[in-house]
């Protein structure tokens, strides 16, 4: 019904390219988080599907209209602002029912709708207050409602969240999912947080200086990231990377980097490998670094109990690898261990662009 | 032992704060001394002038009581000068208004010359006024003026128009002079709160469906409304007791077509030399003054 494609969407601003060249096919009803650091172009891609910026190069669809040409008010789409955006000099009520008064909805209807929209959102005891006198929880509930009282087709979320409390966040969190499964539209939800993407979205595009990196469900962009980018951007602690040369073939593959020597054998590989030069970059992931009598030695240099974990951070050949440990470890700074990789676990990637060499099979 | 060392300290820290106070009293005592001789005095002697008849050569009277007031109120100059004063107040307030939100808007845009646009937008109100009035009065004038001649030159007038010296014309250039020389002051305070207003409130209006129109009427002027609420009174207080540009232009004439008040109260004590009249037209001044603006903050307040 209302799905949005980008076909090689470029924006540039002077000599600045925020978005470069982004092509992405977002399904009707989907909630699709935009993630990436800041200055990523994740902002501006959203901005211009919502008609606040105009693309300098390719077609923006929106259902099947191409929309490059429509004011954002044509679109049928509805957005909500990190700061809210609430007009302050109306009521609560007042905000809510300002899109349909502009396209000039029946009185009765739309006291009717603001009234629907209110109840979904726990906001009927707030009506008749200013946006100053709410907190900002209930503000951003406000915003929410001014967006979810005209039933558009698409919802645009700019980092709703950010401007909230810890415990405020896990809990608007939680309400989004459940008003997106409630109604059905699609949403995209732009952040910089990884855990606001990762728990909410069905698939995330990850941006990086305008260029998408990859586009999958959470799950897949953890487990088989497609470049070394976006490995070291999800999960906290990052993954850790070793650069060194790849050896050998076959089952006698072998991972080199200086005088450490990982058998990767059990690896599958794709069979695009760079012959000449073989210069790769081994990631592995903090919660895949165990204890291992027959390891690797490593000194411990940090050691960061957190209660339900402990964070080590080794001195593991001359590279710092961070682990993720059981919370009653017994372990301190400057103690010896030993320690290996979960093979099947291990990442490895291109040095020259970065794309990763593991089978897509693997899990 | 402590309790008498803690007894001490108590003491030491009394006699500190009454120390304090007095630094207090000390410093604040210029402020009070200044704000006395310059409003108090000036104040209460204008209501006691006002009981006398006064001749104001010798600043020599009599105890009339009430009798300046009764007088005013029953001539018809008072209220004939109280009406133009209205005028004067309300048509320049309004000009200076709607030209200052509309440089203002035009001001907040990307223009090229921005900034030497906005330096230059506050040259009226820099230029002083007897030198802005000398300019106007050229400009104005029936035989030799610019005005006149390009009117004359255009084929829009027949006759050269008389600005200053027949009504209503010598109101209508009066009340276009102070708007020209005070719209400033409001170019520059709504012009700094246009720029607080945040992006995203007219980029939620856009896409919530509001129009070019719709998004001034909605976000631009209500967040303008409390600049805008200082700014009236500020300009009411300054307008209705302006005195020099009113005398300067047309000297409350012709005859007492363009008199205001305080040109009145000028007249009476200089001119005819009665500063218990004066001074009574003074205070009636005031009270019209108080009785206005606590009417308008209390709207305003709402």
């Amino acid at each position: 019904m209302s799905g949005i494609r980008f076909e090689n969407v470029s924006k540039r601003f002077g000599g600045v390219t925020a978005v470069d060249d982004l092509s992405l096919e977002i399904g009707s009803g989907e909630f699709v988080s935009i993630l990436g650091p800041s200055g990523c172009g994740k902002t501006t891609l959203l901005r211009m599907l919502a008609g606040l910026e105009r693309p300098t190069g390719g077609t923006i669809s929106i259902g099947d209209r191409v929309v490059n040409e429509l004011a954002p008010a044509q679109r049928n789409i509805a957005m909500v602002f990190q700061t809210y955006a609430l007009y302050p000099h109306m009521t609560v009520a007042g905000n809510i029912e300002y899109p349909l008064r502009k396209r000039r909805v029946a009185k009765d209807e739309r006291v009717r709708r603001v009234r629907e929209a209110a109840a979904v959102l726990e906001l009927e005891a707030l009506l008749d207050r200013k946006p100053r006198e709410l907190s900002g929880g209930q503000q951003q509930r406000v915003a929410l409602g001014r967006a979810l009282v005209r039933d558009p087709a698409v919802f645009l979320l700019d980092e709703p969240l950010s401007n909230l409390d810890a415990k405020l966040r896990t809990h608007m969190r939680a309400e989004l999912i459940r008003l997106h499964r409630r109604i059905g539209r699609t949403m995209v939800y732009v952040t910089h947080d990884q855990l606001e993407a990762m728990t909410m979205s069905q698939r995330i595009a990850v941006l990086r200086d305008g260029r998408l990196q990859q586009f999958a469900p959470p799950r897949d962009i953890y487990a088989r990231p497609g470049n070394d980018f976006v490995a070291g951007f999800i999960g906290t602690p990052s993954m850790n990377f070793l650069d060194g040369r790849l050896k050998g073939t076959g089952s006698g593959r072998t991972f080199r980097s200086g005088d450490l020597s990982l058998p990767l054998g059990m690896l599958p590989l794709t069979d695009e490998m760079p012959e000449p030069d073989r210069r790769v970059r081994l990631g592995i992931r903090p919660e895949h670094i165990h204890f291992d009598r027959q390891g690797e030695p490593a000194r411990v240099n940090l050691v960061e109990p957190t209660g339900h974990e402990t964070i080590l951070v080794f001195d593991y050949r001359g590279n710092e690898l961070v682990a993720r440990m059981d919370g009653d470890i017994a372990i301190e700074a400057g103690d010896t261990v030993k320690l290996a990789f979960r093979a099947e676990k291990m990442r490895l990637f291109a040095a020259a662009d970065g794309r990763r060499l593991n089978d897509d099979s693997t899990a | 032992m402590p309790t008498i060392r803690a007894a001490s300290a108590s003491l030491r820290l009394r006699s500190l704060d009454a120390r304090y106070g007095l630094l207090g009293a000390l410093l604040i005592a210029p402020t009070v001394l200044v704000f006395c001789t310059v409003i108090v005095y000036p104040l209460v002697s204008a209501i006691y002038l006002g009981l006398f008849s006064i001749y104001t050569p010798t600043m020599e009277g009599e105890w009339v009581g009430l009798d300046n007031y009764r007088r005013l109120l029953a001539s018809g100059e008072f209220w004939r000068s109280l009406a133009n004063n209205l005028i004067w107040t309300a048509g320049t307030l309004t000009l200076q208004i709607v030209f200052g939100i509309l440089v203002a808007l035009m001001l907040h845009r990307n223009l090229v010359f921005r900034a030497l646009a906005r330096s230059l937008v506050l040259f009226p109100y820099f230029l002083s006024t007897v030198v802005a009035v000398l300019v106007w009065r050229w400009l104005f004038n029936d035989l030799y003026g610019v005005l006149n001649h390009l009117l004359l030159w255009a084929g829009i007038v027949d006759l050269p128009v008389d600005w200053l010296g027949s009504m209503p014309n010598a109101m209508i250039s009066l009340i276009f002079v102070g708007a020209w020389k005070y719209f400033p002051f409001v170019v520059i305070a709504v012009l700094a709160r246009l720029q607080a207003i945040p992006d995203e409130l007219y980029e939620a209006a856009s896409i919530d469906g509001a129009g070019a129109w719709a998004r001034f009427t909605d976000v631009t002027l209500p967040q303008l409304r409390d600049v805008l609420i200082v700014v009236v009174l500020l300009r009411t207080i300054w307008d209705f007791k302006e005195f020099d540009l009113i005398y300067l232009l047309t000297g409350g004439g012709p005859i007492i077509g363009t008199q205001t008040l305080p040109l009145m109260v000028y007249k009476e004590a200089f001119a005819l030399n009665q500063m218990g009249g004066a001074s009574a037209t003074a205070v009636l001044m005031m009270l019209i003054m108080l009785l206005f603006m606590s009417l308008y903050l209390s709207r305003a307040r709402d």
